[in-house]
């Protein structure tokens, strides 16, 4: 039933995003109209498969270093994926398939950075400290990534740095195939861990004496999300806290096994993600919000909301 | 804009920061904004620049001068070092406080708009009167009216201008390229938008533009890079290849080369339709 409902609003969210639109495309065009076919179904489908590898990146990254304020952006993943791509553009490697692979590369070394500095002499890294180092190598790679863009007197450098916080206004059918090529096979190795992610929210040493082969997990697990934050960056740019709220919405309704979780919360990024859109498409239409704006504007109060009841409890 | 005309009455009228300027001409003028560069050549007071920004590439005796920085955020130390008498900046934020800095230093800065041509004739009547060139900044201001006052001929071309492709942003009613587009005969269908606007592919193709207006890189040569792309294909005017290109400065900002602006856009809209 639960599933149910989520995969009729889904479907709905999905609807909505293609029927609304800054112009008026009346009922009877919408099977032919070109707008419908070759801008809003492709970015409605775009804005869904984004929002939801960030809700499943979200989900897992929340899992595995054991803190509710895990999300890509927060851990640094966004920020070192978005330098990468910059980088790739920069050295003129920046092809639609090679940029995902580029973010990828920038993901994994931002989450290597963090996770050296989560450590912090400890066997374990402190689920606290990652946070903390997250934001600190998120701020650094943007800072980089200015730098870059600044220094680079060429205009598709700068394209590039507009394109980084430009959401999902260049969505294309050919952006939703990129998507929709990268995006299985890291999807599929997290929902195989749900299980031990189960175990492994219990903590390292207890996750251990319950037979999960923790090491390896967390390698597979941190690469999994990293090229799923990746490619979601890769088409569409940093976009924040999708992958922060929407794990936790689920918990409540899917309950803490991950088996459950891992799923709505992709279809649960998809849905948010595809109506923050349509908000920023129609809500100041004919001008446009940029789509990080709108899901900032929801995430951060719910993050301060959060970090209350953590530090509180 | 209040501040702004306190400040250009007051250069008129010759107290507070226009004092110096006022009573005895302006001998070394740094300009940091293109827009005045061009007038003060054009005024005959090309001589008395002793600093300009990266950005004043016109006229090419212009380029001898040199540069105190790219006027952006206006690098103060630089400015002083060219020992000015008299300083003019276009009025934003950092230029006013900058400007305020240097009347501290007892260096005469006047803050000039010039967004639009209007601002230009207002411009190059109070350049005419700081530099003692009062007739030859009233007929160059005159000249300049004279421009904005002649309609463009026939019922006008619909246009859009687009200033960036990803985010999509056009340019809107507020600026210095609509003014010129309306002059040059056509009918920009942004009018109704601010300066520069972010608006979807779809708002674009439902106003339906004639040509599509974009101010290139002056290396750049054909048509922009976004013409290919499957996404702008629902633009009938990306469709039917109708591009304008601008390129080089002669576009990018109100100057007293206006006229000749004018005469070149409306051959690439006529070539373009």
């Amino acid at each position: 039933m639960k599933w149910l409902v989520l995969g009729l609003v889904a479907v709905a969210s999905l609807a909505l995003a293609v029927v609304l639109g800054p112009t008026h495309v009346p009922w009877s065009a919408l099977a032919s109209s070109d707008i419908i076919r070759s801008l809003r179904l492709p970015r409605a489908v775009l804005a869904f498969l984004v929002g939801g590898a960030l809700g499943l990146s979200g989900a897992s990254l929340q899992a595995l270093v054991r803190n509710p304020l895990a999300d890509p952006l927060l851990l640094g993943l966004s920020g070192g994926a978005g330098l990468g791509a910059v980088l790739a553009i920069a050295f003129h490697l920046g092809g639609v398939w090679a940029l995902p692979l580029a973010a990828f590369a920038g993901a994994l070394m931002a989450m290597a950075l963090v996770y050296r500095l989560g450590l912090a002499g400890d066997v374990e890294p402190d689920p606290r400290v990652l946070i903390l180092a997250g934001v600190a190598v998120g701020a650094f790679s943007g800072a980089l990534t200015t730098a870059i863009v600044s220094v680079a007197s060429a205009a598709e450098l700068r394209n590039a740095f507009l394109w980084l916080w430009g959401g999902l206004s260049g969505a294309s059918w050919d952006a939703v195939l990129v998507v929709a090529v990268y995006l299985p096979l890291p999807a599929l190795a997290l929902l195989a861990a749900a299980r031990p992610l189960d175990l492994l929210a219990l903590g390292e040493e207890p996750a251990r004496y319950l037979g999960a082969d923790v090491a390896p997990l967390k390698r597979r697990v941190f690469v999994a999300a990293s090229l799923l934050t990746a490619v979601a960056v890769a088409v569409s740019g940093v976009i924040g806290f999708v992958g922060l709220i929407v794990p936790h919405a689920m918990r409540r309704v899917f309950g803490h096994q991950h088996r459950a979780l891992l799923p709505a919360a992709f279809l649960g990024g998809g849905i948010l993600l595809v109506l923050a859109d349509t908000v920023a498409r129609v809500a100041i239409a004919p001008r446009e919000l940029p789509v990080g704006i709108v899901t900032a504007l929801i995430g951060v109060p719910l993050f301060a909301l959060l970090v209350r009841r953590w530090t509180t409890s | 804009m209040r501040i702004l005309l306190v400040l250009l009455a007051a250069c008129g009228t010759g107290d507070h920061g226009g004092r110096a300027a006022a009573t005895t001409p302006a001998h070394r003028i740094v300009s940091l904004s293109p827009a005045v560069t061009e007038l003060l050549f054009a005024l005959g007071a090309g001589d008395r620049v002793v600093g300009r920004t990266t950005w004043c590439d016109y006229p090419p005796a212009a380029q001898r001068v040199p540069t105190v920085g790219d006027g952006l955020a206006p690098d103060l130390e630089a400015v002083v070092a060219a020992r000015p008498d008299l300083v003019v900046l276009y009025p934003s934020a950092l230029n006013e406080a900058a400007a305020a800095k240097l009347r501290s230093l007892g260096i005469a800065a006047i803050l000039l708009p010039q967004d639009r041509l209007e601002d230009l004739a207002r411009a190059a009547q109070v350049l005419g009167r700081v530099t003692g060139r009062e007739p030859a900044g009233d007929s160059l201001a005159a000249a300049i009216a004279r421009v904005v006052a002649t309609p463009a001929p026939g019922p006008g071309i619909r246009a859009a201008l687009i200033a960036w492709d990803n985010p999509p942003m056009v340019i809107g009613g507020g600026s210095y390229l609509d003014q010129l587009a309306t002059l040059a005969g056509a009918r920009n269908v942004f009018h109704d938008l601010g300066s520069a606007d972010v608006v979807s592919l779809e708002t674009i193709a439902v106003r339906d533009p004639d040509v599509i207006v974009v101010l290139a890189d002056s290396g750049a040569t054909g048509p922009p890079a976004f013409a290919r792309r499957a996404s702008w294909q629902v633009i009938r005017a990306v469709r039917e290849r109708h591009f304008v290109t601008l390129r080089g400065s002669l576009f990018g900002r109100p100057s007293p080369r206006a006229p000749e602006a004018i005469a070149a856009f409306r051959r690439l809209l006529e070539a373009a339709r």
